[in-house]
């Protein structure tokens, strides 16, 4: 008698990110052995780098952080199929509001003053996604050309700010003031920068979880995101849909760059982020659209991308290998060969 | 009036890539392909540019490297996309970050640098003097004098627009677009024109770049290509993908381009401010697009 072994799908999406990372990991070894590099030493130095001691972790973790944020983000709108290409530009004018409260309304105490900025940068994160939402919710507008001329947008009106009306005379760089003592995010293991905001996010995934899987907005979305005709059919509200899962991912994405400057940077320093915003794309991705997966791959990410500096100031390999794993991983794990052959052969094209 | 012209002037010249990868987004359109890679194939293809001219001593050279690279990029993608069934969108944006970290890997490797690449004595494009053109007058100082790829692009938009309209091959390629699965039935190699085209937008692509490179400046930069890519789809969409309207939209964008730069030079605008103008205009002149198409759309039976 033969028995059907089910396995539940989440082992094979595991098993398929695996081999996607380390499928990675071997291109990036071509090309430093064709480029003279030695790549196990690198892979040895990375790897120590981001696991090995406590405060190697602690900087594994801070790194993880706000691509936990960003990840998080752009999987609901995945999860919706609503191509949401502006968490980057969420990203900076939620950093900027943060900063801004926590710069301006010193008086108050920690206990308002954080939930204060946090709020106010998913807001700012918000409001910036209200354009593109709007206009892909009811006119039909594409997402991904929006979202992506917006970012632009968003990063030099932020720079604007710091260059001018908020400009600190006498620095170097344009940056904001610094923000009030009471708004700094205690550290969790200094010396690292780990900060609270690490807690915020781990508090973040379990709700967005709960969001996806056991709301009516979860359902409707996760229809959405599966099969867009069937859902509007069976009574989806599809445009107040797009529109509220676009204003949660410019939320969450806002909570990203609070993150960093009540965290880190005590400050909004003029082009601060290295991408968070389009990592968050990778992880996502690489994260099947799920929060936990999200967390998972945030973290793998966090690890290559803390361990790059390193490389390149230790080992002479430049960090762009970094940018060449990435964007192996999300080329193999949208790719439909790995490991899920058979699954799905549709004549179509896309 | 030279200010005018200045401006004309500049607004050709930085439109030229635009218009280059809006061909290339337009024609992976036309078979249905929606493409992200624009921005990856023109930065990689003007680092290409670069190296090529460099070493050869020789701008032609460097431009047949950027078209080769280009195709070279636009091959991977389309592997992935046609033969792997790879997302369309996240390929693309995977092609762009592989050649925004290969040409960086590329830049510190090889010359020790991650900013600015402009070896000595590289070669440009140079600039093409039309006998006698100089003397018309306001139209002359416009159109005179530009890199040969100014005057390559005009000449590609009247092909692609003679291509599709009047060629039994351009026709099969919008029948794909329409429709892949009926193109298919009635025996056209839709797959094939498929590959066709996301290639020939590689190969556009690379003289985009190779215009960023060797055309307007002589150099390679970090990033260079810095969203033209993505202006160029803007185009595409603003276009709905016919040749013309497509280049107009090029032209709107990289009139929006020069007169940021414009600006920020003459009357003292803060350059974060004008830098916004080509970016906001794309989704201002998509929105008023779109809300027409809504206007006039049918109404629901």
């Amino acid at each position: 008698m033969t028995r059907t072994v089910v396995r539940p799908q989440w082992v094979g999406e595991l098993g398929r990110s695996f081999v996607t990372f380390s499928a990675a990991l071997v291109i990036g070894a071509l090309v430093m052995v064709a480029t003279g590099r030695d790549a196990w030493g690198a892979y040895r130095t990375l790897f120590a780098v981001a696991f090995l001691g406590a405060q190697n972790l602690a900087d594994t973790l801070l790194a993880a952080t706000p691509l936990i944020f960003t990840g998080l983000a752009t999987a609901v709108a995945f999860r919706a199929g609503v191509f949401n290409i502006g968490v980057e530009g969420a990203l900076y004018l939620g950093a900027f509001a943060a900063a801004w409260i926590g710069f301006t309304l010193t008086g108050l105490p920690a206990g308002l003053l954080i939930p204060l900025a946090f709020l106010a940068a998913g807001l700012a994160g918000a409001l910036f996604m209200l354009i593109p939402g709007a206009l892909r919710a009811y006119l039909r507008v594409d997402e991904i050309v929006t979202t992506i001329m917006l970012n632009y947008v968003a990063i030099s009106f932020t720079s604007y700010l710091v260059n001018y009306p908020y400009a600190v005379p006498g620095l170097a760089n344009a940056m904001s003031p610094k923000i009030a003592l009471a708004a700094q995010l205690p550290r969790l293991l200094p010396p690292s920068q780990l900060n609270l905001a690490l807690i915020v996010v781990l508090l973040l995934v379990p709700l967005v979880h709960w969001l996806l899987s056991r709301t009516t907005l979860g359902y409707e979305l996760r229809a959405l995101g599966s099969n867009p005709i069937f859902a509007r059919w069976s009574g989806v509200p599809v445009p107040a849909v797009i529109l509220q899962v676009m204003l949660l991912s410019g939320f969450i994405g806002g909570l990203a760059g609070a993150g960093q400057v009540l965290g880190v940077n005590y400050r909004f320093v003029d082009n601060f982020s290295p991408g968070y915003g389009f990592d968050g794309i990778t992880i996502a991705l690489l994260g099947r659209n799920t929060a936990l997966g999200s967390l998972i791959a945030a973290v793998l990410l966090g690890a290559l991308r803390s361990g790059g500096a390193t490389l390149e100031l230790f080992v002479d390999i430049p960090k762009d290998l970094i940018l060449i794993l990435e964007a192996t991983i999300i080329f193999f794990v949208t790719a439909e060969f790995v490991l899920t052959f058979p699954r799905r052969r549709h004549a179509g094209v896309h | 009036m030279q200010a005018f012209t200045d401006l004309a002037f500049a607004t050709l010249r930085l439109t030229t890539p635009i218009i280059l990868a809006a061909l290339a987004g337009l024609l992976s359109q036309q078979v249905g392909l929606i493409n992200i890679a624009l921005e990856g194939m023109m930065l990689a293809a003007a680092f290409a540019a670069v190296l090529g001219a460099f070493y050869a001593q020789h701008a032609l050279v460097g431009v047949v490297a950027a078209v080769v690279t280009g195709m070279l990029v636009a091959l991977v993608f389309a592997v992935f996309v046609l033969r792997f069934r790879a997302n369309l969108i996240v390929a693309g944006l995977a092609a762009n970050i592989l050649a925004l970290g290969g040409t960086g890997y590329l830049l510190q490797v090889l010359y020790q640098t991650r900013g600015a690449f402009a070896p000595p004595g590289l070669r440009g494009l140079g600039t093409v003097h039309i006998p006698g053109l100089s003397q018309i007058p306001i139209l002359g100082p416009i159109l005179d004098g530009h890199s040969p790829l100014v005057y390559v692009t005009w000449v590609l938009v009247i092909l692609t627009s003679i291509f599709l309209n009047r060629t039994v091959t351009g026709l099969r390629v919008r029948a794909v677009g329409e429709q892949a699965e009926a193109a298919t039935t009635v025996g056209i190699p839709a797959r094939r024109l498929q590959y066709g085209m996301l290639l020939a937008a590689g190969g556009l692509c690379g003289l985009a770049g190779a215009q960023m490179s060797l055309g307007n400046l002589q150099l390679f930069v970090y990033n260079m290509t810095n969203g033209r890519g993505f202006m160029a789809l803007a185009a595409v969409f603003f276009g709905q993908a016919q040749p013309w309207a497509t280049t107009l939209g090029s032209v709107v964008f990289g009139f929006f381009d020069a007169l940021q730069i414009r600006l920020q030079t003459t009357v003292g605008v803060p350059p974060q401010i004008t830098q916004i103008l080509p970016f906001l205009s794309i989704v201002v002149v998509l929105t008023w697009v779109s809300w027409r198409r809504y206007r006039a759309r049918p109404v629901a039976a």
